[in-house]
C-alpha cells in the first residue's frame, strides 16, 4: 500500500499525549496523592564495601509519626537478578554492602522531616572491607571478592569465535590492534526515579513507578514479596524519559511495598537526584581492544575483539549489557572470521545497566580503528564503510538473517548531504569532519515475555478502546498504538482510547527496551484492529449486501471499496453487532520470531531479532586548540527505521540520540570518582547538553519498508544516537589529525593529545590492552 | 515550626495560605496548592523543570522562598490554556512535535512566555538564551526551538534568525 492511501500512518500528525503535557495535567509518581499516604525514606550504605555486623533500629521505630522501619530481616535475603543465573543482588542488604549507596533499610513516617530524622536514629555497625574500583585492580588475584562465586570478580563472561580469526590475520595485507577507554556515563532522564505502592487489606498491592516493563516488574515484585501475580498491581503513570535506565527491577520499589504492607498505608518515596544517579542504573565504563586484519582494499577479513565492562556492584542486565556492543557491531559489518570475549566485571561501585549509547568505547573504537587503516591503505572513510557495510538478505556471524537493510543508503546519503569528501580532504581545527556507522535490534529472545497481544473493544458512538502492555516511556508509544489502530479501524485518533501499562487490565507485553515496542507491540494492536474490522466487515457486509472482502473502513465509515459515499457508519455497525449478539471484541497477538534457543552466555547463536535499524550519522566540528573546547557545526544523520510511521516523532528521535549520544556521551558527560563516591551525581555537576550547545540537525529518514515490521517500521530511538558519538568522535579526530581513543572528549583530553601528539597513524594515548582472562566459574547461562 | 500566613495570586486567584518560613514556593504550589505542573527535577536550581513566572519574570521556584512571593502573582502552566483553549505557546509545542516526556515541558514553556511577552520578535540566539536554563533529555531541543520559532512574526516563523 502506497503512504498516499495511509490516512494516519506515515504522516506527521500531533501526539496524543502532547496536550495534557503541555497543560500540566500529566500525572507523574511523584505528584501521586493518595489519603493517609506516608513518605518513605532509604538508608543507603556510607562504605563502598563492608560487612554489617548489627541494625539497631529501635530508636527510630519509637519515634513518634514512623509507621514502618524494614531492614534486610523483612526480608529474608531476598535476591533479584534478571536471570535466574545472576540473582546477586539483596533487595535490602543483609550480610554485606558492596558499593556507597547499597540499601540497608527504610522508613515510612507522616512527613519527610520525620522520615529523615529516624533514618538518622538508624544505628547501623559495619566492619570496613578493602574494596576496588577498577577492572583491572578487580581481577588481580590477590583483590577482594565483592561476591563469593565470581572467582576473580568476573560477573559475566561471552565467548563468541566465528571462522578462523588467526588465518584472516595471517592473509591480511594490514593488521592492527588498538585500545579504547570509555568512563562511565548516566542517563539523567528529567523525572527522577519515585515510587508509590499502596497495599490492600485483601492483601495485594498497586504500586506506580516509571518503569520499562510494567510485568516484568510485576511478576519480579510478586516474586521477591511472596504474593501471587494476581495480588500485584503495577499501573500506568506518566513517565518522564528511561534512556534504558528504567529496564530493570530496582530495591526502591520492593522496599516501598514492604513499608506499604507493614504500615498498611500508602508510602510514596521520591529519590532525590543524586539518589537517582547512584541507586538507579548508570552506564558502563569500558576498555576494549580491537585487533583487526583487512585486505589490500580495506575489506575485513577478521577481527578480535576483547572488552571489560566495569559493572559495578551488581549484575544487572550484564549478560545482555555485555553482548550487545559486539551485536551491534557484527550487525553493522559485514566478516566472516571475528572472535570477542566479553567479560563484565564487578567492582565496588553503583551498578551499570544499560544505556542508549551502550558501549562507548567498543563503537567508536570500531570507527575510529577504521578511519586509522583507511588513512594506512590511502582510502577515504567512505569507501571503506561502503566495502564492509551490512546489505539485506545476509546473516551476521553468530546467525542472524538481516531481512531489511538500508546502511548503504544511509551511508551513501548523508555523505552526500555533507559534500563529506571534499570536506575530510580539508579538515581543520576550524571544520573537521567525521561518520559513524550502527546498528540495533529490534528486541531479542525473552522467552513468553517476548510476545506482546492486545484487545479493541468497541462502544456504541462508533469510537473503541485499545488494550495494550506496551509502557510509554515518553519516545512516544501511546501514540504509536493510537496511530496504528487508527488506521486499521478507519477511526481518527480522537475517538480512540488507550488502556496501557496496567497489569490488571492489559495483557502481556515484552517491555519497552531493546527498541521493541513498535515492532512487536504495534504488531500486536495491528493484528488486533485486523480482527476487529473483519468483525465489523461481516455485520457490515448484510446490511451493505457486499462481500467482506470489498469492503473499506475509512472516515467512521464502512464501504464498498470504490463507493464511499453509499457507506454506513461504524456506530451503526456495532450497534447492529450488539443487537445482533455478536460484539465487536478484536483480539491479536505478535511474537518475533527469534530463536529462542539462543542464550547469552551458553548458546550466542541463532536468530537474535526479526528486524534490525541501521544508521549511519556525520558530524562537523570546530574546535578550539587554545582551550580544548569543541563547537558542534552541523549533524547529519540518516537512519533506515525501516517505515516512519510519523515522521516528526521519528526525527525527534534522531535529534534527540544527536544531543544525548554525540553532543552530551562524546564531548563531555562521565561520571568522576573518588573512592567509590560518585563526584557528579547532580544536574549542577554532570553535563548534559543545554539547548545553546545544540548544532543544526539535519535528520534523513531511510525507509527499507520490513516485511514483518508493522507497515515496514523497525525502531528509530537508538541508531542515531549511538552512530552521532562514533561521528562526533571522528570529527574532532578529523579536525585535529589525532585518533582518540579515551572518551568522552573533554577539553582536558583534547588539549592534552594536542600537547603530546605523536606522529604516525597512532592513537592519541597508549592504554594496556585488555587480555583474555582464563576463569572458571562465571555464570554460565541458563537452559 | 509556627507558620506564617501568605498571600499571592496564583493564576489569576487571590490565594492564602499558611506556610512554614523554609518551605519553597514549590513545596507551596505542588503539595499545598496541587499544581502537579509545577516539576521538581533536581530541587538546586539546575534543570529548571519547576520554573514558575513570579511578576512575569521566570523563577526557579525550588530556590524561591514561598514568602517571598508574598503580594505577588505567579503563573504556573496551569494558569496558561484558558476556557479549552490552549495558550498559542502549548498549542506549538504541540503541533511541532516539542513534547516527548513531557517533564520539561512545563518550565520550558514558561520561560518561552517570560520571552515572547516581553521580545514577540527574538532572534535564535535569543531564544536559545532564554531557554538554556531549562534542561531537556529527550528532544535535542530542535522541535523545541521549531515551535517557539514558529510564534514569530510570518516572516520569520522558521530557526535561522
Amino acid at each position: 500500500m502506497d503512504r498516499e492511501e495511509y490516512s494516519f500512518i506515515g504522516r506527521s500528525i500531533p501526539r496524543v499525549d502532547a496536550r495534557s503535557k503541555v497543560t500540566g495535567e500529566a500525572s507523574y509518581t511523584a505528584d501521586l496523592k493518595l489519603p493517609r499516604m506516608l513518605v518513605g525514606k532509604i538508608l543507603r550504605s556510607p562504605y563502598p564495601h563492608a560487612k554489617i555486623i548489627n541494625i539497631d533500629t529501635s530508636k527510630a521505630c519509637a519515634l513518634r509519626g514512623v509507621h514502618a522501619v524494614v531492614t534486610g530481616k523483612d526480608t529474608a535475603g531476598e535476591k533479584w537478578g534478571v536471570f535466574r543465573y545472576t540473582r546477586d543482588q539483596q533487595l535490602l542488604c543483609v550480610d554485606k554492602v558492596r558499593y556507597v549507596g547499597d540499601e540497608v533499610a527504610a522508613v515510612a513516617a507522616v512527613d519527610e522531616d520525620t522520615a529523615l530524622e529516624a533514618l538518622r536514629l538508624i544505628q547501623v555497625e559495619y566492619e570496613e572491607l578493602p574494596a576496588v574500583f577498577d577492572c583491572r585492580s578487580a581481577i588481580a588475584p590477590d583483590a577482594p571478592l565483592i561476591h563469593d562465586d565470581y572467582q576473580r570478580n568476573i560477573n559475566v563472561a561471552v565467548k563468541i569465535d566465528v571462522g578462523d580469526v588467526d588465518s584472516a590475520f595471517k592473509n591480511s595485507a594490514l593488521v592492527r590492534e588498538d585500545t579504547f577507554v570509555a568512563e562511565e556515563d548516566s542517563y539523567f532522564m528529567t523525572e527522577p526515579y519515585a515510587v508509590v505502592a499502596n497495599s490492600g487489606s485483601d492483601g495485594s498491592i498497586e504500586v506506580w513507578m516509571p518503569n520499562a516493563s510494567p510485568h516484568t516488574k510485576a511478576k519480579a515484585l510478586s516474586n521477591a514479596l511472596k504474593l501471587p501475580l494476581s495480588k500485584v498491581n503495577v499501573r500506568k503513570i506518566t513517565i518522564g524519559g528511561a534512556f534504558g535506565g528504567r529496564s530493570d527491577v530496582f530495591p526502591a520499589e520492593f522496599i516501598t511495598c514492604l513499608l506499604s504492607i507493614k504500615s498498611q498505608r500508602p508510602v510514596k518515596v521520591i529519590y532525590t537526584r543524586e539518589e537517582n544517579s547512584i541507586a538507579t542504573r548508570m552506564g558502563h565504563a569500558m576498555i576494549t581492544t580491537i585487533k583487526t586484519g583487512v585486505d589490500k582494499d580495506g575489506v575485513v577479513l577478521g577481527r578480535d575483539i576483547v572488552s571489560w565492562l566495569d559493572g559495578g556492584a551488581y549484575s544487572s542486565t550484564g549478560p545482555i549489557a555485555t553482548s550487545v556492543p559486539f551485536l551491534c557491531h557484527e550487525q553493522t559489518y559485514r566478516m566472516d572470521n571475528v572472535r570477542f570475549h566479553g567479560y563484565r566485571i564487578c567492582t565496588n561501585k553503583p551498578v551499570r545497566g544499560m544505556i542508549r549509547i551502550h558501549g562507548r568505547s567498543f563503537a567508536c573504537g570500531i570507527d575510529t580503528q577504521l578511519d586509522m587503516i583507511a588513512q594506512e591503505l590511502g582510502i577515504d572513510p567512505v569507501t571503506i564503510r561502503l566495502k564492509n557495510a551490512r546489505r539485506a538478505g545476509e546473516t551476521t556471524p553468530t546467525g542472524s538473517y538481516v531481512s531489511s537493510c538500508g546502511l548503504i543508503e544511509c551511508v551513501e546519503k548523508s555523505a552526500e548531504a555533507t559534500n563529506f569528501l571534499a570536506k575530510f580532504k580539508n579538515a581543520s581545527p576550524e571544520r573537521g569532519i567525521g561518520m559513524g556507522m550502527n546498528s540495533v535490534q529490534t528486541g531479542f529472545p525473552l522467552g513468553i515475555r517476548g510476545g506482546s497481544q492486545a484487545f479493541i473493544k468497541f462502544h456504541e458512538d462508533g469510537g473503541a478502546t485499545v488494550i495494550s502492555g506496551v509502557v510509554d516511556n515518553g519516545q512516544g508509544n501511546d501514540n504509536m498504538l493510537v496511530q496504528i489502530a487508527a488506521e486499521e479501524l478507519g477511526l481518527p485518533p480522537d475517538d480512540i482510547r488507550l488502556i496501557s501499562a496496567d497489569t490488571e487490565v492489559t495483557p502481556t507485553d515484552a517491555g519497552s527496551y531493546s527498541m521493541i515496542s513498535t515492532f512487536g507491540g504495534g504488531n500486536a494492536v495491528k493484528s488486533a484492529a485486523a480482527d476487529a474490522k473483519a468483525q465489523l466487515f461481516e455485520v457490515a457486509s448484510e446490511l451493505l449486501e457486499a462481500d467482506p472482502e470489498d469492503l473499506i473502513a475509512k472516515n467512521r465509515k464502512i464501504f464498498v471499496r470504490g463507493a464511499p459515499d453509499a457507506g454506513i457508519s461504524i456506530a451503526r455497525v456495532v450497534r447492529k453487532a450488539l443487537i445482533l449478539g455478536r460484539p465487536i471484541m478484536g483480539k491479536g497477538s505478535f511474537s518475533p520470531q527469534v530463536d529462542q534457543r539462543r542464550e547469552w552466555i551458553s548458546n550466542p547463536k541463532g536468530q537474535l531479532s526479526q528486524a534490525f535499524s541501521f544508521g549511519a550519522t556525520v558530524a562537523e566540528v570546530e574546535v578550539d586548540t587554545e582551550t580544548g573546547q569543541v563547537k558542534a557545526l552541523e549533524v547529519t544523520c540518516a537512519q533506515d527505521c525501516g517505515f516512519a510511521l510519523n515522521p516528526i516523532v521519528v526525527e525527534g528521535q534522531f535529534e534527540g540520540g544527536v544531543a544525548m549520544g554525540g553532543q552530551g556521551g562524546m564531548l563531555g558527560e562521565e561520571h568522576r570518582w573518588h573512592n567509590g563516591h560518585v563526584l557528579n551525581p547532580s544536574m549542577l555537576e554532570y553535563k548534559i547538553p543545554i539547548i545553546k550547545d545544540m548544532p543544526e540537525i539535519k535528520p534523513i529518514i531511510v525507509e527499507t519498508i520490513d516485511p514483518a515490521g508493522p507497515y515496514g517500521a523497525k525502531e528509530a530511538g537508538m541508531s542515531v544516537a549511538m552512530s552521532a558519538a562514533q561521528a562526533y568522535c571522528n570529527a574532532v579526530g578529523s579536525a585535529l589529525g589525532i585518533y582518540f581513543n579515551h572518551y568522552p572528549l573533554t577539553p582536558e583530553r583534547i588539549l592534552d593529545a594536542i600537547e603530546n601528539k605523536k606522529t604516525g597513524i597512532v592513537t592519541a594515548w597508549e592504554f594496556e590492552p585488555a587480555t583474555k582472562i582464563e576463569v572458571e566459574t562465571s555464570p554460565k547461562g541458563s537452559k | 515550626m509556627k507558620k506564617q500566613l501568605l498571600s499571592m495570586n496564583v493564576n489569576d486567584e487571590t490565594i492564602e495560605v499558611a506556610v512554614e518560613a523554609s518551605a519553597s514556593l514549590l513545596e507551596v504550589l505542588r503539595d499545598e496548592l496541587g499544581y502537579i505542573g509545577v516539576k521538581e527535577g533536581c530541587s538546586e536550581g539546575a534543570c529548571g523543570a519547576c520554573t514558575v513566572l513570579m511578576d512575569g519574570r521566570p523563577v526557579r521556584s525550588c530556590l524561591t522562598l514561598a514568602l517571598e512571593a508574598e503580594g505577588s502573582s505567579i503563573t504556573t502552566i496551569e494558569g496558561l490554556a484558558s476556557g479549552g483553549q490552549l495558550h498559542p505557546i502549548q498549542q506549538a509545542f504541540v503541533d511541532r512535535g516539542a513534547v516527548q516526556c513531557g517533564f520539561c515541558t512545563p518550565g520550558m514553556i514558561l520561560s518561552a512566555k517570560a520571552l515572547l511577552d516581553h521580545n514577540p520578535n527574538p532572534s535564535d540566539e535569543e531564544i536559545k538564551d532564554a531557554l538554556a536554563g531549562n534542561f531537556c533529555r529527550c528532544t535535542g531541543y530542535a522541535k523545541i526551538l521549531d515551535a517557539v520559532c514558529s510564534l514569530r512574526p510570518a516572516s520569520s516563523s522558521k530557526p535561522g534568525r
